[in-house]
C-alpha cells in the first residue's frame, strides 16, 4: 500500500478548521492553503516519478473555489492550462491533474460529478487548444458549451503561471461579440429556484433527508452570483470573487439601492450558510435549518432572498434593453 | 315490455360497463402511482380481486346487501339467479351487474392502502374478507333499505358506502403493513417515493373521469325526466374544480403546479361529489369539488406527517374527500332535489341534515375501520404476516410474487448495471 502523502495536510485541515467555520473569508483562506499544499505534494510527487514539468503551466480553480465562495465543504473543479504543445506534455500534466484530485480528495474535497477536474483532458489542455475550445464553446452555443463557458469564466489561476487564465479570458471577450455571449449565458441562468411562496412563506424542503430546510445554495446565492457574473461578462472583466466583481462593476448596472447593498446582504447570505448550514457533509451544507433561525433572522433571509431576486431581473431587463439596442 | 323498463335498464348497463372499465383507471392510477418493479403485481392483482369480489357478490354480497333481513343486515337472494326483482323498473340482472361494479371498485379503493408491500395472499384473503363482512352491512344500512336509509342519509351514488369504506379499510392496512421500506427517515422527514409515470396516472384519472358518469349518473337507475343529465353535469364540473383547486393550492404553498396534486384534487372532487351530486345545485357542485381540491393537498400533508404510508392516496382522496362530500349534502342540499332525507343548512333545513350525514359517516367509517383493523390482525397472525420480506420488496413483488417483470427489459438492464 502507497503511504500517504496527504496525511499530514489532513492533520493540518482538522487542526485549523474549526476556527474558521464562522468565519467567511479566513475560512476560504484556509481552503487556498490547503489546496496549495495538496497542489505541492502532488506535483512533487510527479517530479519524483516524471521528472520535472516539461512546460511552464497553471493549476486553475473554478466553481466555489474559483470564486473565493466555499463553504466548510466544498467538491473539486479545477483545470490545468500548459504552454507547450505535445503528447508528452499532455500526459504529464494529466498525470499531475489526476495526483491533484486524488490529494484534494483525501484531504475531504469530494470529486466533481460532472468531471470538471485537470484530470479531465477536457480540462487539462495547452493554451491553444484552450483558445480552440473557447472559439468552440461559443461557436457551438448550445446549453452544454455555455455552461463549460461559465465554469471557465469563475476560474482563478491558482499556481504556476498567472497570467494564462486572464490571457485566455481577454482571448475569449475580444474574439466574440459580447452582446450574443451575453444574450447566450442570459439564457443559461435563467431559471431561479422559487425560495418564497405568494403568502411570503419560505418554500423549504418537503421531502427528503434535508425536509424543512431551506436549500441556500440555488434559492439564495444562485441569483447574486449569476447576475453579478453576467454584468462582469457585459464590463469584460477578470475578476471572479462575486464580492470583488461587484466592487469593480460600474454603479450604474445597479438598481438603485447601489452595489454596496448588494454585497452586504450576499456576505450576510454566506454567513448564514456558515451559521446554520449542517456541515456535517458536502451535500447538506447547502440547506439551512430555518427552524434555528430567530424571527428577525427569518425575516433577514427572505430579505436577502427577495433583494437577489431582484437584482437578478434588473441585470436580466438591462441586458435585454442593451439587446434590442444593440439589434437596431 | 315495458318502454321505459328497457331503457331503464339500457341506461343502467351503459353504467355498470363504465364502472368496471373504472378498474382500468385504477390499475393506470396504482402503477402510475408507485414504481415499476410492482407494476406488473398491480396491474394483475387489481384484476384478479375483481374476480374474486365478483364470484363473492355473486354468492353472498349481494343477499346480504339487497336480500330481506333486518335494518343491520340483508338475508335473502344468495347465489342470484338474475330473476327480476318486484317492484325495480329494471331488469333484475343489470341492476345486479352496477351493484357488483360498485362493491368491486370499494375492494380496489381499499387495496391502495396494501400497495408495494403486501403479499399476494393477503390480497386473496382479504379480498374475500372485504366482500363479505366490511362492504356489504354499510351498503345495507344506506342503499338496502337498512337503518340509515331511514334515517334519511343522502349518498346518492357512494361517497360513504364506496369511496369512504374502501379508504377506512386502507387506512387499517396501511397501519397494520407499516411504511415502505425507504419512506421514512430515521429523523422523521419523508422521502418522496415518486411514481414510475405520471402519464398513466393523467390518464387513470381521465378513464375514472369518464367512469365516474357511469357511477353517479347511472345511479339514478333510470331515465326519468333525463336527469342523470343533471347528475352528470354536476360531476364533471365538480371534477373540474377539484383539479383548478388542487393546482392552485399547491402553487400557492408549495410554489409549483405539482402534477400528482393536480391529478388527485380532479379524484377528489369526483368523490365528493357522489353524495350530493343529485341533491345539490350546479354552483354548489363547484364549490364541492373545489373545496375537496383543496382538502386533499392538505389532507396528502397530514397523512405523510404523521407517517402513515399511503402511496397513493387512498386515504385523502377516497376518504378525507368521501367524508366532505357526505357532509356536503347537509349544507347544500336544496328542497327540490333531496329525493331522501331533508334540505340541508343553507337551504333551509336546519342542522338536521348535517347531523345526519355526520352520524352516517362517523359509524360507517367506524364499522369499516375496526371490523377491516380485526380481520387484517387476525390475518396477520393467521399468515405469519401480511407483508412481503424485506427482500422481496426490495427486488419488488413482480418478481417475488409472480416471478416474473412487468418491465422485463428494463429492469434486467437495470440489473446489470447495478451488477
Amino acid at each position: 500500500m502507497e503511504d500517504n502523502i496527504y496525511s499530514k495536510i489532513v492533520e493540518f485541515k482538522q487542526e485549523h478548521i474549526n476556527e474558521a467555520v464562522h468565519e467567511h473569508f479566513k475560512l476560504n483562506h484556509l481552503h487556498d492553503e490547503i489546496i496549495k499544499q495538496v497542489v505541492e505534494v502532488a506535483i512533487n510527487q510527479v517530479i519524483d516519478q516524471h521528472g520535472p514539468p516539461p512546460s511552464p503551466f497553471s493549476f486553475f480553480v473554478m466553481g466555489s473555489a474559483g470564486r473565493l465562495e466555499q463553504s466548510v465543504w466544498s467538491d473539486q473543479d479545477h483545470g490545468i492550462i500548459y504552454h507547450d504543445q505535445n503528447d508528452e506534455v499532455k500526459s504529464y500534466f494529466l498525470t499531475l491533474g489526476r495526483e491533484i484530485s486524488k490529494g484534494l480528495f483525501q484531504a475531504g474535497y469530494p470529486y466533481c460529478d460532472g468531471g470538471v477536474m485537470a484530470s479531465n483532458p477536457f480540462w487539462c489542455k495547452s493554451i491553444a487548444e484552450w483558445q480552440q475550445q473557447l472559439t468552440k464553446w461559443v461557436l457551438e452555443s448550445s446549453w452544454e458549451s455555455i455552461r463549460y463557458l461559465l465554469i471557465f469564466l469563475d476560474g482563478r489561476s491558482f499556481y504556476g503561471e498567472s497570467t494564462y487564465v486572464d490571457q485566455l479570458k481577454k482571448h475569449l471577450y475580444q474574439t466574440t461579440n459580447k452582446e450574443q455571449l451575453l444574450t447566450k449565458s442570459l439564457r443559461n441562468t435563467l431559471h431561479l429556484k422559487k425560495g418564497i411562496n405568494v403568502l411570503g412563506k419560505l418554500l423549504v424542503e418537503t421531502h427528503g433527508p434535508h425536509a424543512g430546510a431551506l436549500n441556500i445554495k440555488e434559492i439564495g446565492l444562485y441569483p447574486y452570483v449569476n447576475a453579478v457574473r453576467l454584468l462582469s461578462i457585459k464590463e469584460k472583466r477578470l475578476e471572479t470573487s462575486t464580492l470583488l466583481r461587484l466592487e469593480k462593476i460600474p454603479d450604474s448596472c445597479f438598481p438603485f439601492a447601489g452595489k454596496q447593498f448588494y454585497q452586504q446582504q450576499f456576505l450576510k447570505l454566506l454567513q448564514y450558510r456558515l451559521l446554520f448550514g449542517d456541515h456535517t457533509n458536502y451535500d447538506s451544507g447547502h440547506y439551512l435549518a430555518i427552524h434555528m433561525l430567530t424571527k428577525e433572522q427569518t425575516k433577514e433571509i427572505k430579505e436577502i432572498i427577495k433583494n437577489g431576486a431582484a437584482l437578478f431581473h434588473h441585470v436580466r431587463r438591462l441586458l435585454e434593453k442593451d439587446d434590442t439596442d444593440g439589434d437596431e | 315490455m315495458d318502454t321505459i323498463f328497457l331503457m331503464n335498464s339500457l341506461w343502467v348497463m351503459v353504467g355498470a360497463v363504465l364502472v368496471i372499465l373504472m378498474i382500468g383507471g385504477f390499475i393506470l392510477l396504482e402503477t402510475g402511482s408507485t414504481r415499476m418493479k410492482n407494476a406488473g403485481h398491480i396491474a394483475g392483482k387489481t384484476i384478479l380481486t375483481f374476480g374474486i369480489s365478483s364470484i363473492v357478490f355473486w354468492a353472498v354480497g349481494y343477499g346480504l346487501i339487497f336480500g330481506k333481513g333486518n335494518p343491520l343486515i340483508g338475508f335473502s337472494d344468495f347465489l342470484y339467479s338474475g330473476y327480476d326483482i318486484d317492484g325495480l323498473p329494471l331488469s333484475g340482472s343489470v341492476f345486479f351487474l352496477f351493484q357488483l361494479a360498485f362493491a368491486g371498485i370499494s375492494l380496489t379503493i381499499a387495496f391502495g392502502g396494501f400497495a408495494e408491500r403486501a403479499k399476494l395472499g393477503a390480497y386473496l384473503v382479504f379480498a374475500l374478507l372485504f366482500s363479505v363482512i366490511v362492504y356489504p352491512p354499510i351498503a345495507h344500512w344506506i342503499w338496502g333499505g337498512g337503518w340509515l336509509a331511514e334515517h334519511g342519509k343522502q349518498d346518492f351514488a357512494g361517497s360513504t358506502v364506496v369511496h369512504l369504506t374502501g379508504a377506512m379499510a386502507a387506512l387499517a392496512a396501511t397501519i397494520l403493513l407499516k411504511p415502505r421500506i425507504g419512506k421514512f427517515n430515521k429523523d422523521g422527514s419523508a422521502n418522496n417515493i415518486a411514481g414510475h409515470n405520471q402519464v398513466f396516472t393523467a390518464l387513470s384519472v381521465l378513464i375514472l373521469w369518464v367512469g365516474w358518469f357511469g357511477f353517479n349518473a347511472g345511479s339514478t337507475l333510470s331515465v326519468d325526466s333525463a336527469f342523470f343529465g343533471f347528475v352528470a353535469m354536476n360531476t364533471n364540473l365538480a371534477a373540474a374544480a377539484g383539479t383548478i383547486a388542487a393546482m392552485i393550492i399547491s402553487w400557492i404553498v408549495l410554489g409549483k403546479a405539482d402534477v400528482p396534486m393536480m391529478l388527485n384534487g380532479a379524484l377528489a372532487g369526483l368523490v365528493a361529489i357522489t353524495a350530493s351530486c343529485a341533491f345539490v345545485e350546479t354552483w354548489a357542485a363547484v364549490l364541492i369539488g373545489f373545496i375537496a381540491g383543496i382538502l386533499v393537498f392538505y389532507s396528502i400533508r397530514f397523512f405523510e406527517k404523521v407517517k402513515i404510508d399511503d402511496p397513493i392516496a387512498a386515504l385523502s382522496v377516497h376518504g378525507t374527500a368521501g367524508v366532505w362530500g357526505t357532509l356536503s349534502t347537509g349544507f347544500f342540499a336544496t328542497k327540490e332535489l333531496a329525493t331522501v332525507g331533508k334540505p340541508g343548512l343553507f337551504y333551509g333545513g336546519g342542522l338536521h341534515q348535517l347531523g345526519v350525514q355526520a352520524l352516517g359517516v362517523v359509524t360507517c367509517a367506524a364499522f369499516a375501520f375496526i371490523v377491516s383493523f380485526i380481520l387484517l390482525a387476525i390475518m396477520k397472525k393467521a399468515m405469519n404476516g401480511l407483508r412481503v420480506t424485506e427482500e422481496e420488496e426490495i427486488i419488488g413483488l413482480d418478481m417475488s410474487e409472480h416471478g416474473s417483470y412487468g418491465y422485463p427489459e428494463l429492469l434486467k438492464a437495470e440489473q446489470k448495471i447495478n451488477a
